[in-house]
């Protein structure tokens, strides 16, 4: 079965339970022209080598220096994941880091942090999630170490790569009401500035910290004034919004606007709205690694689908 | 009326107006739910990005062990009830530059419920 009878026909729920006992957890989100349809990472047909396509991943939550019992050892499951990167039958061309690369920000994270993320040997795109903030709101230790060379403000900017442009939003240094994230007006003017003069047939890739859609705001999980940036991303005939934070495989699509939240490479943490609130969740050590991983995500030619694929660790 | 007595008078009124309204009676029920929005930095028996929170009602800031609080919350001099808590949770810069948390809430109901759960989390 091909990608696009997938995407014709849809997955049936004999189907699901079918590829779910074959396939564990790894989860294929295939992005046509339309609403994205899912499927199971064993029933999709192996990854193929894009013709002058692009691919990259996406890791997330990487918070070197956690001890706690949902993960003693997240410097080990990093280099798991950095083993998986380099083990792909198709590396990527760079890596995408959605932010909370520490826990606490310290120069010692930060060091262990760099080091390990460095093994990877391939160019890595960050955003800061609230974690690599130094006493509760300065950037600058991340921006030092992290930053791109072009970024501006708390650390935003944005790239060409493959036809696509690529957007790095900074949603986690001024936050609103209960937590939520904002970008702020000089943000919003950057992005409008921009985006300006770009055609409404580029592919565009956002990426950010926090949720840029309305996840669980009880939680915190989303951004008071992302509508406005959606406002100005709502012209492109393809956006895909990639976010971290949240520890766990999360999407919704809003029309053109495809919002994909992924793992942690250290610990999960709870499905939106269950249990007493967010925060480090503990799984027996045995299913720690069905629950945090990697994502990548490939770029074919302008008329093929872009597709995501979520590997947990645990995944063959 | 000389100038003396037109000070004191003036003073008298700054003294006598509140730089907060009083806070509006809390519901614990409705604070716990909001309590979630704490949870990315807080607990009630960890420390984590904050300190623990249970028994913070009554405690004096910047004391709770093995947490490392910036100087401006260790020399504060505050303890924490439910009015200096309302001030905290409304804008935790203004009552204390330096602090490191940066997290509010708008709501005064909302901030008076969560205070109302907090009190409730009293220590083991």
């Amino acid at each position: 079965m091909s990608d696009s009878d997938h995407s014709r026909r849809g997955i049936g729920r004999r189907d699901l339970l079918k590829c779910m006992a074959w396939a564990g957890s790894g989860v294929v989100w295939t992005l046509g022209g339309g609403v994205a349809s899912s499927v199971l990472a064993g029933c999709a047909p192996a990854p193929v080598k894009p013709s002058g396509g692009l691919s990259f991943v996406q890791i997330s939550d990487t918070h070197i220096g956690f001890r706690k019992a949902a993960n003693p050892d997240p410097a080990g499951t990093l280099r798991e994941t950095i083993a998986r990167i380099r083990a792909l039958p198709v590396q990527p061309a760079f890596i995408l880091h959605t932010g909370d690369i520490t826990q606490l920000a310290t120069p010692e994270q930060f060091d262990q942090a760099q080091s390990l993320l460095s093994e990877i040997g391939l160019p890595m795109f960050c955003v800061p999630g609230e974690h690599d903030l130094v006493d509760g709101n300065d950037p600058r230790p991340y921006l030092a170490r992290f930053a791109s060379r072009d970024a501006r403000g708390d650390g935003w900017y944005s790239f060409d790569a493959g036809g696509v442009h690529f957007v790095a939003l900074v949603n986690v240094v001024r936050l609103g009401d209960r937590g939520m994230g904002t970008l702020g007006a000089e943000q919003l003017a950057w992005l409008r500035d921009d985006l300006a003069g770009r055609s409404d047939s580029t592919p565009i890739v956002v990426y950010s910290h926090f949720p840029l859609w309305a996840l669980m705001p009880d939680w915190g999980w989303g951004t008071q004034d992302a509508l406005e940036a959606m406002s100005l991303l709502r012209r492109f005939g393809s956006v895909t919004a990639l976010n971290g934070h949240i520890h766990q495989v999360q999407q919704k699509v809003e029309g053109n606007l495809r919002f994909y939240a992924a793992r942690s490479t250290a610990f999960p943490q709870p499905a939106p709205g269950e249990g007493p609130g967010p925060g480090p969740l503990v799984v027996p050590a045995e299913k720690l690694r069905a629950t945090i991983g990697l994502r990548s995500v490939t770029l074919r030619t302008s008329d093929a689908p872009l597709a995501l694929i979520d590997t947990a660790l645990a995944d063959a | 009326m000389t100038i003396t007595r037109r000070f004191l008078l003036t003073l008298s009124v700054i003294a006598a107006a509140p730089a907060f309204a009083a806070p509006p009676p809390g519901d614990p029920v409705r604070g716990q739910r909001l309590y979630q929005s704490c949870m990315g930095c807080h607990s009630l028996d960890e420390n984590d990005v904050g300190p623990m929170h249970r028994g913070v009602v009554g405690r004096k800031a910047g004391t709770v062990s093995d947490y490392a609080y910036s100087s401006a919350l260790k020399a504060s001099g505050l303890t924490w009830d439910a009015t200096t808590l309302d001030r905290w949770l409304s804008n935790p810069q203004a009552l204390v530059p330096g602090s490191k948390m940066y997290f509010s809430i708008a709501q005064p109901q909302d901030r008076a419920d969560l205070i109302a759960y907090l009190a409730g989390q009293k220590p083991k």
